[in-house]
């Protein structure tokens, strides 16, 4: 547990602009809302419930992440909204409209690498409207503009298997977008990535959001990627997934890696550890070990 | 200890488990990989003390009690061989004591001698055809041969090949002795009608003919590769293509009918469940057992023998094509699916294209196994190409024929792989193969063929055409 160094911030406590940001985001029209959404599992063992009465809204040009302990149900959750799986009871909507199957007003990025392999980069970015039906030299126009806008124009022509895992995600993420959809669902999408990568990913992805009119649900459990990333934080309990809290981040924006240890920063991770790592966790995490070193010795 | 220090780089060590050998050290044991059994062959066959379990024959021996005759070039145990040696010597040892009595013939006739006689008078023959002084179908020259034993006797003809030993020279000078007692040249109205003493077998040690040594099957197989077809015999090369066209049509039989439904089942669980069951079932039902039946309904020709082929391979093809398509990656189902593919596009444009390089390799490994079924396939109904010519040689025992024709449906089989996987790196340029094909030099001087081709087209357009860039996936 991170010792208490600030303990006289409230997580909840939020500057003037940060207050009217917030005022201005929920006078928003809601992209997606999710009323008592609940997923159960049939099991040979009796049914397992991975969501109940999950209830949230998303505002339009919001970014909010999903975050909570294993097992919590994100992924399943994520999954309903891409509409990869169906809900038990509830109902989500995009833009007032029942979800009912995958499409593409709803993009994905997997936490796998979904490009496809026999594609190239300019190819995969073409799919989503080729399969609308779309064809022409515009298409291949538009194409090279996402591919431009993740900064990869120098490999359109290059197959997945000659890129990066993070240039891959890049891809991913303009291959979704090239859709134009209503809000981009990711599904841990920087999971795979080693720790620099990862961090230059979430610059890339703030920079995007901050380009486009888009709207982005996002799976992590990562907390300084959460608390860095969003607008609002949607925290999961498990066993059943349940919203425990929405928390709105008291970070201005634009952020930068510098604002990662100020006080509300430090805060609002600080409430979402709590959430995440109940009291007494601590006691179950003791391992059961013996000490094994010698009392009083050079190395105590 | 001494040598291990004197190199300047420490030795990279031979045996590590799980790690790659150098590149050089690769090339070198697979070409020791080919060595050895080659190796191994031709010291079998060269080195005399090392197995060579038969004596092999150098003169035409026979005896009067038994009817099996051995000519020169056939092979006896070598326990056998001293015995029957010491059979010939035997009957000569009655044939002298018969000679000694008032009745030389025995109680047999005139012409009974005689024709046993000649048959003594022929037992030269070989001697002379390994002397190149008569071919092998002049064996039945008499006058030659009689010459040669005119000569033999007063020793102005010395055989060397083999040599014949002092006991034979011994019994030539008898035999000639009473030979030319009767006449001088050979003459068949007034030949030899007192019993004549027979040559002693000689041999060598040998092999079993089922063995022959590597540069007897180098010099068949040049035979046997240049034999001209005749009327109702092949050559050896349109033998080849009748056996290849067996086995490619009944694979490409199966892999046309076999890979629609293997998808089917791989991306529907309808199919899977509707098909699977009874394939899994039928393909334990060895292929061969259907060979009569075959044969009574598609009747004679190739048909049957393709369908067989297609049998053996149709419902492994199945199933293995319907696993390979389950092994395609989920998520890029979904993702495709999140980017507004529907039904068909997601069979047509993800599950096909996704499988095909897997699909490559599948039907690679089930070609060969389509080879498998070719010497079964051609012995139904009338028997056919190369299995034909090896049924018939190996029936006659001559294995110098028949290896050369094992070795060769090896190649072809083994060279069809080869060039198969060199190009899936062509077809496949996305596949880390296509990465590794790109710096292979043998595909660099391969393509460069349809480089220069298309260039030199390209060049002759008129420049007012549009080029066409190539795009693969364009609609």
């Amino acid at each position: 547990m991170i010792p208490p160094i600030i303990d006289n911030i409230d997580y909840r406590t939020q500057s003037q602009q940060v207050k009217d940001r917030f005022d201005q985001l929920k006078q928003r029209p809601v992209v997606l809302s999710v009323e008592k959404l609940g997923k159960v599992f049939p099991s040979p063992g009796g049914n397992v419930t991975a969501l109940h009465d999950v209830e949230f809204e998303v505002f339009r040009r919001e970014f909010m992440c999903v975050i909570g302990p294993s097992g919590c149900g994100k992924s399943t959750l994520i999954r309903i909204l891409a509409g990869l799986e169906t809900e038990s009871n509830g109902r989500v909507s995009l833009d007032d409209t029942p979800v009912t199957g995958p499409g593409p007003d709803r993009g994905m990025v997997f936490q796998s690498y979904t490009l496809f392999p026999w594609l190239t980069v300019k190819q995969n970015v073409m799919f989503g409207p080729k399969m609308e039906g779309k064809t022409g030299p515009g298409v291949e126009a538009d194409a090279r503009q996402w591919i431009e806008l993740v900064g990869l124009s120098d490999f359109e022509n290059s197959y997945p298997h000659q890129l990066s895992g993070g240039m891959k995600q890049r891809v991913a993420i303009a291959r979704a977008l090239a859709n134009r959809p209503r809000i981009l669902l990711m599904d841990e999408p920087f999971g795979a990535l080693d720790a620099q990568t990862r961090a230059q990913m979430q610059s890339y992805l703030l920079q995007i959001w901050r380009n486009l009119d888009i709207t982005i649900l996002f799976i992590t459990h990562d907390l300084d990627e959460a608390v860095y990333l969003s607008d609002r934080i949607l925290v999961l309990k498990a066993n059943p997934g349940e919203v425990d809290e929405i928390i709105e981040v008291p970070v201005p924006r634009p952020r930068t890696l510098d604002q990662t240890i100020t006080p509300e920063f430090i805060a609002t991770k600080r409430r979402i550890n709590q959430l995440i790592h109940p009291e007494g966790a601590e006691k179950q995490d003791q391992l059961p070990f013996p000490r094994m070193t010698v009392e009083g010795d050079d190395v105590e | 200890m001494s040598w291990s220090q004197r190199s300047s780089q420490p030795r990279e060590p031979w045996f590590v488990v799980r790690r790659d050998l150098s590149g050089k050290r690769t090339t070198i044991l697979s070409f020791i990989s080919f060595a050895l059994p080659l190796a191994i062959w031709a010291a079998i066959s060269y080195l005399p003390f090392l197995w060579h379990p038969d004596i092999q024959l150098q003169i035409s021996a026979d005896r009067e009690d038994v009817t099996t005759v051995y000519i020169a070039g056939d092979r006896v145990s070598k326990g056998f061989f001293p015995e029957f040696v010491e059979a010939v010597r035997e009957q000569n040892e009655d044939v002298e004591a018969l000679l000694k009595s008032d009745d030389p013939l025995g109680g047999s006739t005139e012409s009974s001698v005689r024709r046993a006689n000649k048959k003594v008078l022929r037992h030269l023959a070989p001697v002379l055809i390994s002397h190149g002084i008569i071919n092998e179908d002049q064996s039945k020259e008499d006058s030659i041969i009689y010459q040669a034993w005119a000569d033999i006797a007063s020793g102005e003809w010395v055989p060397n090949s083999p040599p014949l030993t002092e006991e034979n020279i011994a019994i030539a000078k008898k035999n000639w002795g009473a030979m030319s007692a009767v006449s001088l040249t050979y003459d068949s109205n007034n030949f030899i009608s007192i019993p004549l003493l027979s040559l002693i077998p000689q041999g060598k040690p040998a092999n079993p003919d089922y063995l022959p040594a590597p540069d007897q099957v180098a010099k068949s197989g040049f035979k046997v590769l240049s034999m001209p077809g005749e009327n109702d015999r092949p050559s050896m090369v349109q033998r080849i293509g009748h056996s290849m066209q067996i086995v490619f049509g009944g694979f490409l039989l199966a892999a046309l009918v076999g890979v629609p439904i293997g998808v089917l089942c791989g991306t529907y669980s309808f199919f899977s469940k509707l098909v699977e069951p009874f394939t899994d079932f039928f393909r334990y039902m060895p292929a061969p057992t259907f060979s009569t039946l075959l044969v009574a309904i598609f009747l004679a020709n190739d048909a049957p023998k393709i369908a067989l082929v297609f049998v053996g391979t149709f419902f492994q093809l199945v199933l293995v094509v319907s696993n390979t398509t389950r092994r395609l990656d989920l998520p890029l189902l979904e993702a495709a699916q999140t980017l507004g593919a529907n039904q068909r596009q997601l069979l047509t444009k993800v599950v096909i294209p996704g499988i095909l390089p897997n699909l490559y390799n599948d039907l690679r490994i089930l070609l060969g196994w389509a080879w498998t079924w070719l010497v079964i396939a051609e012995l139904v109904g009338v028997k056919s190409g190369l299995t034909e010519f090896i049924e018939t040689q190996g029936r006659f025992r001559n294995f110098d024929l028949v290896f050369p024709v094992i070795i060769l449906i090896g190649l072809i089989g083994f060279f069809t792989d080869q060039i198969l996987a060199l190009l899936r790196g062509i077809i496949f340029p996305y596949t880390e193969e296509g990465a590794a094909a790109s710096t292979n030099p043998i595909i660099k001087a391969a393509m460069f063929i349809p480089r220069w081709f298309r260039g030199a087209v390209e060049a002759r357009l008129p420049p007012d055409l549009p080029q066409r860039k190539h795009q693969p996936n364009e609609a």
